[in-house]
């Protein structure tokens, strides 16, 4: 049966499907970061800061459409990423 | 409402205007020299830290981000919509953004309550000192947001909206730094010591 949420629902992933599967895959980073954090394994803290900066990505490059922009801006945001987490990893190893 | 064509591969015109933008550099910039300041000071108390990370919440910390994060898509679907001029449309995932973002600062009113009730404030420690400071800071930046969306809100309401596309754009990209701090907060305070 369609009632107008369902229906509302599935307009929202036809009309948005870059957005929503943006979302979703965020959503999946985030809790894989949680899961990852609690696990005893080598190479956690370049992982979890590799998961982060795919969120980052996810939102900057689709959420806030930098796709779309001059390939300045998206250089700057990466440039930012590379400068940030490199300097957390020089710390803390 | 006023939509204008903007041609977005101009370096002048990235979606929601240059000075948004600028904000957002220097949003970032401040927020990562204070964390990267924090763990730099790892290094001095190692035992402190990793004592104290684990005294927050990973669930409510989690949790928040998935809110941010969903308040974040509905964020870009409202601009999506209001591109496409289904205003109606647009004012109800407006709203969602908005009970989202709410939702994440009555989380983080749990937590910090929490925090409060066991008496790690501010002056705990150094981790404890970082952690209010950069969320506290945060905060204030999801307070002006849901206050810039709301003015956002009541603009497009109107029948004769005087809002601006751009206005709209803006005001979503101040919106998505939010999300883009949390997404360095979190794993620095929460995950790595």
């Amino acid at each position: 049966m369609v009632t107008p949420l369902s229906r509302n629902l599935f307009d929202i992933l036809i009309m948005n499907k870059q957005n929503v599967i943006t979302w979703i895959l965020l959503l999946l980073l985030t809790v894989i970061a949680g899961l990852v954090s609690s696990a005893h394994i080598s190479y956690v803290i370049p992982l979890i800061l590799l998961l982060a900066v795919l969120k980052f990505i996810g939102v900057a490059f689709n959420f806030m459409e930098l796709r779309k922009a001059n390939v300045f801006w998206g250089v700057l945001i990466i440039g930012f990423l590379v400068v940030f987490c490199g300097l957390v990893l020089l710390i803390k190893t | 409402m006023e939509i204008t064509k903007i041609d977005y591969k101009n370096v002048l015109y990235p979606p929601g205007g240059i000075l948004v933008w600028i904000i957002i550099f220097l949003e970032l910039i401040t927020f990562g020299a204070v964390l990267i300041a924090m763990v730099f000071s790892v290094n001095q108390e190692p035992e402190i830290f990793h004592k104290s990370r684990l005294l927050l919440n990973l669930t409510y910390g989690t949790i928040n981000t998935v809110f941010l994060l969903t308040s974040g898509f509905f964020m870009a679907i409202t601009v999506h919509e209001l591109k496409l001029n289904n205003k109606q449309r647009a004012q109800g995932y407006l709203l969602l953004t908005m009970f989202f973002g709410l939702l994440f600062l009555a989380l983080k009113s749990v937590e910090y309550y929490a925090k409060l009730s066991a008496g790690l404030d501010m002056g705990y420690n150094t981790f404890f000192t970082f952690y209010w400071m950069l969320t506290l800071f945060h905060v204030i930046h999801v307070i002006v947001g849901l206050v810039i969306l709301t003015s956002v809100y009541l603009g497009i309401k109107k029948e004769n909206p005087r809002t601006k596309m751009e206005d709209v754009e803006a005001s979503a990209a101040f919106w998505h730094m939010c999300d883009l701090i949390w997404l360095l907060l979190f794993p620095v305070i929460y995950l790595i010591f």
